[in-house]
């Protein structure tokens, strides 16, 4: 581990972990679990090997040949080095691959992450097989929450409030346009195995039905093996709000309170926030109770997510459940001050839970950006590339979560992530002005990155309000980045300098010049890097 | 060469037609209503470049440039611009007005990924906005969209095929 900024964003986080309850726990005489594979990459591979140094139990990562410098290696007790493997599948996703890992490491666990096999149920029934024991549910509640509409059925069967839509899959377009017919347009087809918003198509028109229904299935069957899709009421201008459970292997179950996600774009999750200004109390106890209880219709087990529709007259419907840890569990974590992935370790080590749900108070407000190496001013479009400089803010209201360092390289195969900056405050005014000030110092050269668009979100009013909804990328924004008011004249003036520079070397243009008769160092440099 | 020594000005355009002029020779300050403001272009290592103005650092980078125009990286958001000398846009001026709008578009992958979709064929009629290909780059999936409204004239792009960025994916007659 070198110096720079990987180091230090090692320190804040441990910091930060610290400071949340039963952390700094040591491991018991009972704990079973030894030693964890981590079957994930990124920053949720350093942020679950953080809680588990802090657990005294062993991590073994995997070192592959996409990434093999990359930054979550140097975190590891253990590196599996698997650059030499040939297969078309990466090795995160190649089940046989990881269990013979975990066997030839003796690893006793595996934490799947986010992402990948992390929701897979023939990979946690496989571990269970191996006598690996999966941080994480069931293979049961893998499967049931994993299937759209089982987890449909079973929501109905529970009395869990849901749009209106078909029983099951629909096998054809006919099919589909009677029941739209039936629910009244606009309805969204949804891919039964989906998630992450592929396989999604909303149809506002009875005459779009037949060609959105085919691209809808072709697209699910692309995406997920499986071509079975349902259709549901599409519920216009909601906020997506999600509630993190968690419960254990005695069926215990509580929740940890709402995250509000309605900051996305194109299903995309852009910005999080914990609690969410749309809830009130009594809304809250009623949804955390929806959501324990169809957790417990899977007798779930683990930190899982549920996640709702709310509209604007406060009804909310069930979506799905994420049965993993999530991108956004950070906000959850800075408002409740539990570690989440040490419940999910103590969890799979066959412990009870140790609060209750009068026990969860809510402290303050968190805020995530998840900082990605995309291109705002081009419809988000990822930005590969080297991470030139990296430096992140260091304060007591901020959390940083990264996988990446200066010097690393944000590569095409894999998420486009580059950090979640974590900002917190005693309120909601108060974490946006922190995050304000935050998203000032974050410094990172290489890539375009979405930096611009958070920066004008916390300036923008609908933001502030907190009245956006999920179509408010889409409607409501002219503009996806913020510029003070001199910044644009001041490239202007960079780009005039350039020009007077180079084309100085060749006498076309006769101006002052204090650098001598030679091109700037920095613009040679710069030259040489873009042949 | 007369001409060019007596330059006393240079124009940097936006892409959206800002016009930005600078007095040469070119100073480290810049006006605002009646006060100078230094502007400073500075490298270390630990920033990189950067430009200090009002007592605060932007990053700066180049992102291309090609003779006189130039794509800068000014505190994370891109800017394009051409930058002319008085000469040279009078020249600009005078050939625009005579030329009539492009006539054929050539829709470019902006960025390395997997052609999913291709979703014309030679000779369909497309309206500007209208997605034309499924790219996926980094488990994203990103409608490409027709710039023009137009005709297409061919389509390079095949499904399952992988494409570099700026590689014409298909090429449009602008109607």
């Amino acid at each position: 581990m070198g110096k720079g900024a990987g180091k230090e964003a090692w320190e804040y986080a441990i910091i930060n972990v610290q400071r949340l309850k039963g952390a700094k726990a040591q491991r018991k005489k009972n704990m079973k679990i030894k030693k964890i594979l981590i079957a994930n990459r990124g920053e949720i591979a350093i942020r679950i090997m953080k809680t588990a140094r802090l657990m005294k139990i062993s991590t073994v990562v995997i070192k592959t040949k996409l990434e093999p410098s990359a930054m979550y290696l140097s975190f590891a007790d253990e590196v599996y080095d698997n650059t030499e493997d040939t297969s078309e599948i990466p090795v995160f996703l190649d089940i046989e691959k990881l269990i013979s890992i975990a066997i030839e490491t003796k690893s006793n666990a595996v934490h799947p992450g986010y992402g990948f096999l992390s929701e897979n149920p023939y990979f946690a029934q496989k571990c269970l097989e191996n006598k690996i024991i999966f941080i994480g549910p069931s293979p049961d509640a893998l499967y049931k929450m994993g299937n759209k509409t089982i987890a449909r059925r079973l929501a109905l069967k529970n009395g869990i409030p849901m749009a209106t839509g078909s029983e099951g899959n629909i096998s054809n377009e006919e099919e589909a346009s009677k029941i739209a017919d039936k629910i009244g347009y606009p309805v969204i087809i949804k891919a039964a195995s989906g998630g992450g918003g592929r396989g999604m198509r909303i149809v506002r028109k009875a005459e779009e039905m037949e060609k959105m229904f085919i691209i809808a299935s072709k697209e699910a069957e692309k995406a997920f093996n499986d071509p079975s899709v349902f259709i549901e009421k599409y519920i216009e201008n909601p906020k997506h709000i999600e509630f993190q459970i968690l419960g254990d292997i005695k069926g215990n179950v509580i929740h940890l309170g709402e995250r509000e996600c309605s900051i996305q774009r194109k299903h995309q999750k852009l910005l999080e926030e914990a609690p969410s200004c749309a809830l009130d109390s009594s809304l809250r106890k009623k949804m955390g109770k929806m959501a324990v209880q169809i957790a417990k219709a899977v007798n779930y087990y683990s930190a899982g997510t549920v996640e709702f529709l709310l509209d604007s007259d406060r009804n909310f419907y069930f979506m799905e459940m994420n049965t993993r840890i999530q991108v956004e569990h950070p906000v959850t974590e800075m408002v409740t001050g539990i570690d989440l992935i040490e419940q999910q370790i103590r969890i799979a080590n066959g412990e009870a839970l140790k609060f209750k749900q009068e026990d969860i108070k809510f402290k303050g407000w968190a805020i995530e950006c998840r900082i990605n190496a995309e291109n705002v001013q081009s419809g988000f479009a990822p930005d590969p590339g080297k991470i030139e400089k990296l430096n992140m803010p260091s304060n007591h209201y901020i959390r940083i979560d990264t996988g990446v360092q200066a010097g690393s390289t944000i590569v095409a195969s894999f998420d486009s992530m580059i950090a979640k900056l974590i900002v917190s405050g005693k309120d909601r005014k108060e974490a946006i002005k922190n995050c304000k000030m935050a998203l000032d110092k974050v410094w990172i050269k290489g890539t375009k990155t979405t930096l611009p668009f958070f920066r004008m979100l916390v300036r923008n009013q609908k933001f502030q309000d907190g009245t956006f909804t999920t179509s408010f990328i889409e409607k409501d924004l002219a503009k996806y980045y913020f510029n003070s008011e001199y910044e644009e004249m001041l490239a202007a003036w960079l780009a005039t300098k350039l020009f007077v520079e180079e084309n100085l070397e060749e006498g076309s243009i006769a101006v002052d010049f204090t650098n001598g008769k030679e091109m700037s160092p920095w613009l040679l440099n710069k030259r040489i890097n873009q042949f | 060469m007369n001409d060019k020594l007596r330059i006393k000005k240079l124009y940097a355009l936006s892409s959206e037609n800002k016009k930005f002029s600078f007095s040469l020779p070119l100073k480290d300050k810049i006006r605002i209503g009646r006060r100078d403001y230094a502007v400073q272009l500075r490298d270390d290592e630990k920033l990189g470049t950067y430009i200090l103005w009002k007592n605060r650092k932007y990053p700066v980078e180049i992102v291309r440039s090609r003779q006189n125009k130039y794509e800068i990286l000014f505190n994370d958001i891109s800017y394009t611009f051409t930058v002319e000398t008085p000469f040279s846009l009078q020249r600009m001026k005078v050939l625009s007005s005579g030329k009539g709008k492009k006539e054929q578009e050539s829709l470019r992958a902006p960025m390395p990924g997997k052609i999913i979709d291709v979703l014309v064929r030679e000779g369909s009629t497309v309206t500007r906005g209208e997605p034309v290909v499924i790219l996926e780059a980094m488990k994203m999936q990103n409608e490409i969209q027709s710039p023009v409204n137009g005709i297409v004239k061919s389509v390079i792009a095949k499904s399952n095929t992988n494409v570099m960025k700026d590689d014409v994916l298909v090429e449009i007659k602008v109607e």
